[in-house]
């Protein structure tokens, strides 16, 4: 665990010592901080459209950063060979890729703390509520981050930036619009979309169960064991792709 | 015991967009002993560098096998005794030097206590103790290079994989890294490392194995070297008259006027004593007496054939200067 810890800890200094997550940061300050200042023209809905605007852009930018800073990462590392540092040491192939997972969920984890801190003082400052759902939907946002960052080490394993970006991107839009394929397919498709939804649904992430945007921003329950539940799928799926990116990795040759 | 053993490696690559492969080593065999200094030369190309990864475990072999310690490097846990230092080495930018050490510390199996005292210890052997807090990205590439052995040495490793430890280096950082080597071969250590600086390569090691085309050639020891010689010294003297030349003509095999100095070759030790008595007495000077040898270049150039000169170029060295009227 502690190659892990190291690798980790290395990872998640190189991400927050990169311009992009800096970047990220200061467009999502901009961006909440413009709500603070529109809101007003939404006349009795302030709160609401500061806490949804707010969610947005940590669930957004949380994914966008992950995908730009994972995609990179682990490839720089190969290409430039960095990575031979740790492979010619005694340090297993899957400690490697914990550790890099474990790094940037670190970073993109810290950006949206930060973020959620920038949105909350923005609720505050617009005399709104602070609501426990409002942090519950933070929370869930960071699973949601630390899925897409999962697939993002699986994609970097085999693949270039360029491709690993646009099928996370893929999967991200696929993941978060599943539930409604589904339901799509099973009122107006034949019996093969209906079988091929089916099986779409199981196999992509379903990225609805980390969305609480709804219920934050209009004050509604939810429930613990939805979080809870929430938390073990999320598991259970990093859990699968890392897997599956340490079969491809463990075979993997550097020419 | 060998510390290091390739066994009848070989290696075939396949093109990006063709089902041909090429076949770049073809059943390499060597080993290392403890304590010994192997240099791997070879021509770009020869296969030097994929031999070192298949050493390391980044490359797997079509055929034969790698043992470190007895132990097949598919069991990782042997890596912990290796040192590793890569051609071109590129490491992480954003760390300072003292982190990157730290990192490959841990990485080596190293935890708190001794760590700090050991990264001053090695970044004061490398001449970087200034540098611990300056970010890599910082630095240049001969200081690199320093950084580089200085995490290969770090975890005091038994064998020691070095990949052209000596590029990039001005002549004191090659004298540094040819002294840190020497006091790691005086401490027992074994080394194995390619390089195409063939005199520091004939100063330091063992033994030389000369790869050709993905094949081990050939391979020399020092007192092959040596013996190679044939056991003929060069005299070197200042003034010799031509009485004395009458004198010593009957014992040298060639000899080289050079204003006042005289390079002379004696065939055999038993007529050196000779030579130098009677340019004793005479009034000249013996400058230099030495053993004269056989060296790496001439045998690696004799194995690894160079290519011939275009014919266009040799043309152009052969036309005569224009003389201007």
């Amino acid at each position: 665990m502690t190659k892990v810890y190291s690798i980790a800890l290395n990872t998640f200094r190189e991400s927050i010592r990169q311009k992009l997550l800096c970047v990220s940061l200061v467009f999502g300050g901009i961006f909440l901080a413009s709500t603070y200042v529109l809101s007003p023209l939404a006349v009795g809905a302030r709160e609401k459209i500061m806490t949804d605007v707010g969610l947005a852009a940590i669930s957004i930018l949380g994914v966008l950063t992950a995908v730009l800073v994972g995609s990179t990462l682990v490839h720089k590392e190969v290409e430039k060979r960095a990575v031979f540092m740790v492979l010619t040491r005694p340090v297993p192939r899957y400690q490697y890729l914990l550790g890099k997972f474990a790094g940037i969920v670190a970073a993109i984890v810290l950006m949206i703390t930060v973020m959620a801190g920038l949105m909350a003082a923005t609720v505050a400052l617009g005399r709104g509520f602070l609501r426990p759902a409002m942090f519950a939907a933070v929370y869930l946002s960071t699973l949601e981050v630390a899925v897409i960052c999962a697939v993002v080490i699986f994609f970097s394993t085999f693949t270039t930036p360029i491709l690993t970006s646009f099928f996370t991107l893929c999967l991200f839009a696929a993941g978060s619009l599943s539930n409604d394929l589904r339901v799509f397919a099973e009122k107006f498709g034949g019996s093969f979309m209906k079988i091929a939804m089916e099986v779409f649904y199981y196999i992509l992430p379903n990225l609805r169960v980390f969305n609480l945007r709804h219920e934050a921003v209009h004050d509604l329950h939810f429930s613990i064991s939805d979080l809870f539940m929430a938390t073990v799928y999320a598991a259970a799926y990093c859990s699968v792709l890392l897997f599956f990116a340490h079969l491809v990795f463990r075979r993997r040759e550097f020419s | 015991m060998d510390v290091l053993r390739v066994e009848d490696v070989s290696k075939s690559f396949r093109g990006d967009m063709s089902f041909r492969s090429r076949e770049v080593l073809h059943g390499v065999s060597f080993s290392v002993g403890v304590g010994e200094i192997l240099g791997f030369l070879g021509p770009n190309g020869a296969g030097k560098t994929t031999t070192i990864k298949i050493i390391l475990g980044l490359l797997r072999p079509d055929g034969g096998h790698v043992e470190i310690f007895g132990n097949l490097i598919s069991d990782r846990s042997v890596m912990s005794h290796v040192g590793f230092l890569p051609e071109t080495p590129y490491f992480f930018p954003h760390l300072s030097l003292r982190e990157f050490l730290s990192f490959c510390g841990r990485m080596s199996g190293m935890h708190g206590g001794p760590l700090p005292g050991r990264i001053e210890q090695v970044a004061a052997m490398v001449g970087l103790q200034g540098r611990l807090g300056q970010r890599l990205k910082g630095f240049s590439k001969g200081m690199i290079q320093r950084a580089g052995l200085a995490q290969a040495i770090l975890h005091d490793p038994e064998l020691l994989i070095l990949d052209e430890p000596f590029s990039g280096l001005d002549p004191l950082g090659r004298i540094m890294v040819r002294d840190i080597l020497v006091d790691l071969r005086a401490r027992g250590k074994t080394i194995f490392f390619s390089s195409h600086i063939l005199p520091d390569m004939e100063v330091l090691c063992n033994r030389t194995c000369i790869i050709r085309d993905g094949r081990i050639v050939r391979t020399v020891s020092l007192d092959e070297l040596i013996r190679m010689g044939g056991g003929a010294v060069e005299v070197t003297a200042r003034g010799c008259s031509e009485t004395c030349f009458e004198k010593i003509d009957r014992y040298i095999e060639s000899k080289t006027i050079s204003g006042e100095e005289v390079f002379l070759v004696v065939g055999e030790q038993r007529n050196v004593r000779e030579v130098i008595r009677h340019i004793s007495a005479s009034d000249a000077e013996i400058i230099r007496v030495a053993s004269q040898h056989l060296s790496l270049e001439n045998i690696f150039l004799n194995e690894v054939k160079p290519p011939a000169i275009p014919e266009v170029m040799r043309s152009n060295r052969e036309k005569p200067t224009p003389v201007r009227s």
